[in-house]
């Protein structure tokens, strides 16, 4: 029994992360119709942004504010920039260039911060071994404890932005109909800038909370955690926020129990795999996901 | 850029001064560089025919794919696996690759016919990621040998061919690499060629520009994208053998096995010019090129040129061409054969 | 109110729309007539700004031809798009909102004399907007188009697909609202007996060019056009 309340413990907490990250893919998907191959790569840049800020002094926390900042406008500036001059030329190429900023990101990381064995990385919480609370004889570590919250709490933000304010409305009218968003005067420009911006900034949070869990940092940190959040982005719909949260916990928590719970048969080695045949599953049964609308994908 | 009238005397100049040049660049290599560039060509040539395995389903039918660098693997391992343990002669082992990655292909591609886009793009993601994991598992190392993969996959009988005389040691392989990757990419070639020329090949374009027209214009789609499908993964697995015959070694975390092998085969076929047949030729080239290049700069230079190019893990050559293909997808999205248009 | 010369539109080496002039007086309706692939949605698109487009669009003293669509908005042209355009996600109260999105002052106002003017949209306000009827869309599209207070009102082919009674409820609308506060409208009809019985002045529309003009009474009453163009 503890053990199972472990693993959900601690699978909520990676289920956050990949909700976080999973969420800006839907929302790129949602406001421009793309998908974001280099999203994980982003996370990754602005996670060693983050530590090289704090390296020079800055106190964590001012540091992942910054960092979720950068992310921000490296989202909207690639968007602005490169993005949509070939969106207008090729939508497909859209994707080719995302795949090239995938690689440009994780060579360039790879290059400023070149230590192989990686860079220790500082929790935002307490995480020393006596830091933690024992709910039913199960260990929830404080750090796992403060991912899962911070996590929640951007979410519930970015829902509030979404459902209450003008810009959100905004946001959701380009979403739904980028046309007539223009007949009513939606500058359509600042709101694609802004999706990409919004998603990479939770990227950077993404990166952060993943950095201060394992304690270290390379430039492959995002890549698993990438294929997790699109794993999630697809179970819960490519175009439903609700949905990918509720599938990245889902994931989160599925994978700790099947790892834990078959370890002979799948374990540490097929973890990832899970999740990558769910994406199979989900996309040859119903492609549009849990919570996600039929609508017609663009490239 | 360049605009030539089909045709004209300037067209057929081109071509017949570049077919010259083309053989007698093809012939100076195997014959008078160092073996160390002799391979690079020959590994060139493994790229290549990828990127023209790539080519049909993505530039000319229209569907992404990020998932080739499965096919590749299963034709390598294919290859070690048949001839280390199996005492198979190298000639047939590309015959057996090419039968298992078509039945793979047309598998893989019949479920995921209706999926398009990004959602097409996850799925190959999924099947490119999910190979070397496969491969990895504990279960199956009694197949791949697990993690460490399959090494010593010699075969110590070059054949004798009449111009080349005997081929010995280390030297010999490499020539014969050369000359068998060059054998192998004149055939993908002829192969894609006569695809992309016939009927078939013009229905690809039509599926890839408007399927539901296509589909009104009789063309029979399904059957279309999944035998191409499986064509394109059978040649991709040729690739994957010929790395193989030609390092010995093929390992999970191989260059090519891996998504980061989808995505070089992508990218040189982008910025070589998709949907063309010779845009992948002009973007291995071009790779090739920058990977000698700039694998030199690292080790040598000093300064900011050498803390540029100074490191251990990728070749600098991936980096310039991801920088390039950005610039190419906004300034001339056919690809470097597009600046020369015929018209 | 708007003075368009010399207006042109190439879609590669399709012209839809051949160096036409038109104006549109202030306070008065103006109907655009034609078949289909006439070029009146491309010229209803040039004046909103949501293609480009070359000649020119003079409004208030500027020429607009080469303004964002955003800023042509905000000076005061709201275009009702062919097929309604609807926000299907989101609400129908979020659509009105949404049409309001250049105005920085308070709209509450708006959204209550909308209601009054569309009761139908208030029962639904809470609704999913791609729920609604085609009719109901329709009011919508239009009410949308009207939160901004535009003094030129671009409506592109209202009665497509819509009830006789419907149609006639619209129409009365913009009847009363272009005598009341003034709206300027340029409205685009297939049916042309529709437009005739709102407008002041008729244009008519023929592969991209301009065929025939003239006041209301004028080209109903002329035999000729009316058995060449709007088929009798």
């Amino acid at each position: 029994m503890e053990r199972l309340l472990q693993y959900v413990f601690d699978g909520l907490s990676f289920g956050a992360i990949y909700a976080l990250l999973a969420l800006g893919l839907v929302v790129v998907f949602r406001g421009t119709g793309h998908l974001n191959f280099a999203q994980g790569e982003m996370a990754m840049f602005c996670t060693f942004i983050i530590w090289q800020i704090n390296e020079w002094g800055v106190p964590l926390v001012f540091a992942v504010l910054i960092g979720m900042l950068f992310g921000f406008l490296l989202g909207a500036g690639t968007e602005a920039t490169v993005i949509r001059s070939v969106a207008k030329k090729s939508p497909g190429g859209v994707f080719v260039v995302s795949i090239a900023l995938f690689l440009g990101l994780n060579s360039l990381a790879s290059m400023i911060w070149d230590r192989s064995e990686g860079y220790t990385m500082k929790s935002l919480f307490p995480n020393k071994p006596e830091d933690f609370v024992r709910i039913l004889g199960a260990e929830w570590r404080y750090k796992y404890i403060g991912v899962l919250i911070v996590a929640l709490i951007l979410m519930g933000l970015l829902f509030l932005l979404f459902s209450k304010t003008k810009f959100g409305l905004a946001m959701r009218s380009v979403a739904s109909n980028p046309e007539s968003a223009r007949l009513v005067g939606v500058p359509s420009g600042l709101v694609l800038a802004a999706s990409w911006g919004i998603a990479a900034s939770m990227g950077a949070l993404s990166g952060a909370l993943v950095g201060g869990i394992n304690g270290q940092i390379t430039p492959s940190l995002m890549f698993s955690v990438f294929i997790y959040a699109s794993a999630a982005a697809t179970l819960g719909g490519l175009d439903s926020p609700g949905g990918a949260v509720i599938a990245g916990l889902l994931i989160g928590v599925g994978e700790q129990l099947a790892a834990g719970f078959a370890p002979g048969w799948i374990g540490q080695d097929l973890k990832l795999s899970v999740a990558l045949i769910s994406i199979f599953v989900v996309l040859l049964v119903k492609p549009s996901g849990l919570f996600g609308s039929l609508k017609v994908e663009r490239v | 850029m360049l605009n030539i009238k089909e045709g004209s005397v300037t067209h057929w100049a081109i071509r017949v001064v570049g077919a010259l040049l083309l053989v007698a660049f093809i012939v100076y290599i195997p014959t008078q560089s160092e073996t160390a560039r002799i391979g690079q060509f020959a590994s060139g040539f493994t790229l290549i025919i990828a990127a023209m395995s790539l080519n049909l389903v993505l530039g000319y039918t229209g569907q992404i794919s990020i998932g080739h660098s499965a096919f590749f693997g299963i034709g390598g391992y294919t290859a070690a696996i048949l001839i280390r343990d199996h005492g198979w002669s190298p000639g047939y082992t590309f015959y057996a690759a090419a039968v298992i990655a078509f039945v793979v292909g047309c598998l893989i591609a019949l479920p995921v016919l209706r999926i398009r886009g990004a959602y097409l793009a996850l799925v190959t993601l999924a099947v490119a990621v999910l190979f070397p994991t496969l491969l990895r598992w504990r279960k199956l190392d009694w197949l791949t040998s697990g993690a460490q993969g399959i090494d010593s996959v010699k075969y110590d009988e070059l054949p004798v061919w009449p111009i080349l005389g005997e081929l010995k040691g280390r030297d010999g392989r490499a020539v014969f690499a050369y000359w068998l990757g060059l054998l192998v990419l004149v055939v993908t070639f002829v192969i894609c060629r006569g695809l992309v020329k016939s009927r078939v090949g013009r229905s690809l374009v039509a599926i890839r520009d408007n399927e539901t027209a296509a589909a009104v214009m009789g063309v029979n789609i399904t059957r279309t994208k999944v035998v191409i499908f499986g064509i394109s993964a059978s040649l991709c697995a040729l690739a994957g053998v010929l790395s193989t015959l030609s390092s010995g070694v093929v390992t999970p975390d191989g260059q090519y096995v891996t998504l980061l092998g989808s995505i070089i085969f992508l990218l040189i076929m982008v910025v070589g010019g998709a949907g063309t047949l010779s845009g992948p030729i002009v973007g291995g080239l071009v790779y090739v090129w920058l990977d000698n290049t700039t694998r030199g700069i690292g080790t040598d230079s000093k300064g900011i040129v050498g803390y540029i190019f100074g490191w251990t893990n990728q070749s600098p050559a991936t980096l310039i061409l991801g920088l390039a293909l950005i610039v190419i997808m906004l300034f001339a999205p056919t690809g470097l054969v597009g600046l020369i248009r015929t018209y | 109110m708007i003075d368009v010369n010399n207006l042109s539109k190439r879609y590669g080496r399709h012209t839809a729309v051949s160096d036409i002039s038109f104006k549109v007086g202030k306070g008065k309706i103006i109907g655009f007539l034609g078949p289909n692939g006439a070029g009146k949605t491309t010229t209803m698109r040039a004046i909103s700004g949501t293609i480009p487009r070359s000649g020119s669009v003079m409004y208030d003293g500027h020429d607009i031809v080469s303004q964002s669509a955003e800023s042509i908005v905000r000076s005061g042209i709201a275009h009702v798009p062919q097929g309604r355009g609807t926000f299907s996600e989101l609400t129908v109260e979020e659509n009105l909102r949404i049409g309001a999105y250049v105005r920085k002052d308070s709209i509450e106002s708006d959204i209550e004399r909308w209601y009054k003017t569309f009761p139908r949209l208030e029962e639904r306000k809470n609704q999913r907007a791609g729920s609604l009827s085609g009719g109901e869309q329709q009011m919508l599209a239009i009410a949308r188009a009207l939160m901004s207070r535009p003094r030129l009102l671009l409506c592109d082919e209202p009665s497509l697909g819509l009830a006789p009674l419907i149609t006639q409820e619209l129409f009365a609308v913009l009847k009363s609202l272009n005598q009341q506060d003034g709206l300027s409208v340029l409205l685009v009809e297939q049916n042309a007996n529709l437009a005739l019985k709102v407008a002041s002045k008729v244009y008519l529309l023929e592969t991209g060019q301009v065929v025939a003009s003239g006041t209301a009474e004028a080209i109903a009453g002329d035999e000729r056009i009316r058995k060449a163009y709007l088929g009798g």
